[in-house]
C-alpha cells in the first residue's frame, strides 16, 4: 500500500469532517473563479467594445465618459441631444440639402446619426439609419452579419434590426411587430416598428439593443423638437415611403458615431485630433474618443474593483485553507493513535509527516478541481444574466485560462503550508505514549 | 554463526518521574532469543515489560547496553535505521490489538507490508488472513469484527514481513479466559509456520505456562526487584 493510499484511507476514515473541509474549499474556489471569469468577460465586453468600425463619438456637451457609455455600451443615461444642422456639418456636400459640404466634412469618412430614449421590453431603442449596419463594423473589424432577414432600408421608415440577445429573450423573428414605449418601460406606446433582420451574435453590447430607421422613430410622439416662436417647419425632401418625414429643424440626434479620415498630408491620427480639438472648442457639442475613454474607465475603476474582489475571494480561499488545519488539527488526536500504530509497523517519521500532508494535497486538489467545476457551473447559470447586461456570452466554457491554471497549484502549495502544523505533530508523535500504558 | 535472533547486554533505561526524580525501569544484564524459540516472559505491572519490548523492537533507545536484533546491535543505531530494522525483522501485537479502525482485514497486513523493504503483497496479506481462520472477511474493518477476529488480524499483521521474531504485549489481557488459550496457540503455531520466533510478555501465570521457555522478568531485570509493587 502506498503512502497515497495511505492518505486516502484516512480521509475516508474521516469522510464527514474531510467533506466538510473540501466543501468550503470548494465553495471558496468557486468564487474565485466565478470572479475570475466574469471579471475577464466584463473586460472584454468593454475591450471589444472600443473598436466597432468608428473613432469617435460626437454628442452633447458633458461627461464624454457618459457619452460613451450610452452609445457604444447602451447603458447610462444619455446627456442631451444635439442639432440636426451639428450633425450636417460632418456631411459631405452631395448628402446636404443646401449642396455645400459640412465644416467637419473632410475629417469625416462616416458620420452615422442615433436617437435614443425609448424601450422596448427592457432594452435600449436605437434610431439610426442604414449606415449603421451597412458601414460600420462589429467590433472585430467583421461586418454585421444577419441570422435571418436584413438590414432595414432607408426608405422603410418602420423597419427594425433586433440584437441577437434581443430576439432570443423575447423570443421575436423576421416579420413580428413591436412597439416601443416613450423614455421608459412604462411609458407612452408608440407606433409599431416591423422586424426585418435577427443580427448573428456579436459578443458585444449590440446583441442587446432594437435599432429602428430613425425616419421612423421622428415621427413619434414626443420625439419632434418643438419649434422657436415664429420658426416655420422646415420641408425635408419627399420620400417614397408614402411618409411625411419629420421636418430638419424639428430633429435632434443624441450621438454621431465617426470614422474619421485622413486630411490630405496628415496622419489619420491627427486630423482625429485636430477635428476633435476644434469640436470641443465650439459650443454645439463635444467628442469624445471610446478607446481612451474606456482605458481610462478600466483602469480608474473596473481593474481595482476586480481586484478588490479577487482580493475579497482569495480570503475566502484562505479562510478555507485554514479550514484544512482546522480540521487536521482537530482529528491529531484520532491521527496520533494511528500514527503511533504505523510507527510501531515501521513507518518512518518522514512516511507520517508525507502522509499527513499528502491527505492535505489530496483534500485541496478535490476541493479545488470540485470548486473550479462548481464555478464554471456558476457562470453557466447566471450567464444569461451576464449576456443580457453585459453584452457578451457567458457559458460554462467562458474561462480566465491563466489564472485558473494557477489557482490548483496555489490551493496545494496554501494546503501544504496550512498542513505543516499538524503534519509536524504527527512528525513527533511519541509511539510508546500512545501505544502502551506504563509497564 | 549465532543462532540469536534476540539479544541484550547490559542494557539499563531509567525515566525521569514528574518530580524530577530519576527512576530505574530497566537494569538487565543479559536475555536472549533464539531463532524459532518460543518464550512467555512474566511480570507484574510496573516491572518494566512494556520499556523491554520498547527497547528490543527499537521504539526506544536504553539509556546503556547493547540490544542485538537478527544480530546487529541497534542501540547504536539512528531512528530511522531502527524503524527499518522493526519493519523487516520484528513482528509486533499489542494488547489492545491498535488495528487502524479506517482500514480493512487485508488493509492492515497490506500497510504494514508497505514500511518493510519488499514489496506489498496482496496474495500474501490473504494467506495469512486465510492462515489466521480470516479469508472471509478480507474487506471487513475492525467495527465489524469480533474481539477475538480483531487479535487473529493483529497476529496476521505481525507475520506481514517474514520477521524473525514476534513480540507479543499481553495479547490476551482483552479476551476473555475461555479465549485466552485459543490467541496463544493461534500465536505459537502460526509464528511456528513461518519460522518465527515468539516472546509474550504477560502478568498471566497461566498463558505463561503453556510455554516451554518462562521467565520471570523480576529475575533478570534489577530495577524490577527495587520497584515499588502495586496495591
Amino acid at each position: 500500500m502506498t503512502l497515497l493510499g495511505i492518505a486516502w484511507r484516512n480521509i475516508r476514515q474521516r469522510l464527514l469532517t474531510s467533506g466538510l473541509t473540501a466543501l468550503s474549499l470548494a465553495l471558496g474556489v468557486a468564487l474565485v473563479v466565478a470572479t475570475l471569469v466574469t471579471g475577464r468577460l466584463v473586460n472584454r465586453a468593454f475591450e471589444s467594445g472600443s473598436g466597432l468600425g468608428y473613432n469617435m463619438i460626437v454628442g452633447a456637451k458633458g461627461s464624454p465618459l457618459q457619452l460613451v457609455l450610452n452609445s457604444v455600451y447602451l447603458i447610462s443615461k444619455p446627456i442631451e441631444n444635439v442639432s440636426w444642422a451639428f450633425y450636417q456639418e460632418f456631411l459631405p456636400a452631395d448628402r446636404r440639402p443646401d449642396g455645400v459640404a459640412g465644416k467637419y466634412a473632410a475629417s469625416t469618412q462616416t458620420a452615422v446619426p442615433i436617437c435614443m430614449g425609448d424601450y422596448f421590453r427592457g432594452h435600449r431603442v436605437v434610431g439610426t439609419n442604414a449606415a449603421f449596419f451597412g458601414r460600420l463594423t462589429r467590433g472585430d473589424g467583421r461586418p454585421f452579419e444577419f441570422a435571418s432577414g436584413g438590414n432595414f432600408e432607408d426608405e422603410d421608415f418602420f423597419g427594425g434590426v433586433l440584437g441577437a440577445a434581443v430576439a432570443a429573450n423575447l423570443g421575436l423573428k423576421v416579420g413580428d411587430s413591436f412597439a416601443p414605449t416613450h423614455g421608459a418601460d412604462d411609458g407612452a406606446v408608440h407606433d409599431p416598428f416591423k422586424v426585418v433582420g435577427i443580427l448573428a451574435r456579436t459578443d458585444t453590447p449590440i446583441d442587446r439593443g432594437v435599432f429602428v430607421n430613425m425616419e421612423g422613430f421622428y415621427l413619434q410622439d414626443g420625439h419632434a423638437k418643438p419649434l422657436a416662436e415664429g420658426e416655420t417647419p422646415a420641408s425635408a425632401p419627399p420620400r417614397q415611403s408614402g411618409h411625411a418625414p419629420l421636418p430638419f429643424n424639428q430633429r435632434e440626434v443624441t450621438a454621431i458615431l465617426l470614422e474619421t479620415a485622413s486630411l490630405p498630408g496628415l496622419p489619420a491620427e491627427l486630423t482625429a485630433m485636430g477635428l476633435r480639438t476644434a469640436i470641443n472648442e465650439g459650443r454645439d457639442g463635444q467628442a469624445a474618443l471610446p478607446v481612451a475613454e474606456i482605458r481610462q474607465l478600466l483602469d480608474l475603476f473596473v481593474r481595482p474593483l476586480e481586484l478588490l474582489l479577487l482580493l475579497v475571494t482569495a480570503l475566502v480561499v484562505l479562510v478555507s485553507a485554514i479550514g484544512i488545519l482546522v480540521s487536521m488539527v482537530g482529528s491529531s488526536l484520532e491521527r496520533s493513535r494511528d500514527v503511533a500504530i504505523m510507527r510501531a509497523l515501521g513507518a518512518r517519521r518522514s512516511h507520517v509527516l508525507a502522509t499527513v500532508l499528502i491527505e492535505a494535497v489530496l483534500l485541496a486538489v478535490g476541493g479545488g478541481l470540485a470548486g473550479w467545476l462548481l464555478g464554471h457551473l456558476l457562470v453557466g447559470a447566471i450567464g444569461p444574466w451576464i449576456t443580457t447586461n453585459a453584452g457578451v456570452t457567458a457559458s460554462v466554457f467562458s474561462a480566465a485560462p491563466l489564472a485558473e491554471a494557477l489557482l490548483v497549484p496555489f490551493l496545494v502549495v496554501l494546503a501544504i503550508v496550512a498542513a505543516l502544523l499538524p503534519a509536524i505533530a504527527a512528525y513527533r508523535t511519541d509511539v510508546a505514549k500512545w501505544l502502551q500504558g506504563p509497564g | 554463526m549465532s543462532n540469536l535472533v534476540i539479544e541484550l547486554r547490559g542494557v539499563r533505561k531509567a525515566f525521569v518521574s514528574p518530580g524530577g526524580e530519576i527512576v530505574p525501569v530497566l537494569d538487565v544484564d543479559g536475555f536472549a532469543l533464539e531463532a524459532a524459540e518460543q518464550c512467555a516472559l512474566e511480570g507484574q505491572s510496573g516491572s518494566g515489560k512494556s520499556t523491554l519490548l520498547n527497547v528490543i523492537s527499537g521504539i526506544m533507545r536504553p539509556d546503556a547496553g547493547s540490544v542485538f536484533v537478527g544480530g546487529r546491535d541497534i542501540a547504536r543505531f539512528d531512528e530511522a535505521s531502527r524503524d527499518r530494522v522493526r519493519a523487516d525483522t520484528l513482528g509486533l501485537v499489542f494488547q489492545q490489538f491498535n488495528l487502524l479502525p479506517g482500514f480493512t482485514a487485508l488493509e492492515n497486513v497490506l500497510v504494514a507490508m508497505s514500511f518493510g523493504s519488499g514489496r506489498p503483497d496482496r496474495r500474501r496479506a490473504a494467506e495469512l488472513l486465510d492462515a489466521v481462520g480470516l479469508a472471509h472477511r478480507l474487506d471487513h474493518r475492525p467495527a465489524e469484527l469480533s474481539v477475538g477476529q480483531q487479535q487473529r488480524v493483529a497476529v496476521a499483521r505481525a507475520l506481514a514481513n517474514r520477521p524473525r521474531a514476534v513480540l507479543a504485549d499481553e495479547p490476551t489481557a482483552s479476551i476473555d479466559k475461555a479465549h485466552q488459550e485459543q490467541v496463544i496457540d493461534l500465536l505459537r503455531e502460526t509464528c511456528r509456520e513461518q519460522g518465527a520466533a515468539l516472546l509474550v510478555v504477560t502478568h498471566s501465570s497461566e498463558v505463561a505456562s503453556i510455554f516451554p521457555r518462562r521467565l520471570r522478568l523480576e529475575d533478570f531485570n534489577r530495577a524490577a526487584r527495587n520497584a515499588p509493587r502495586p496495591a
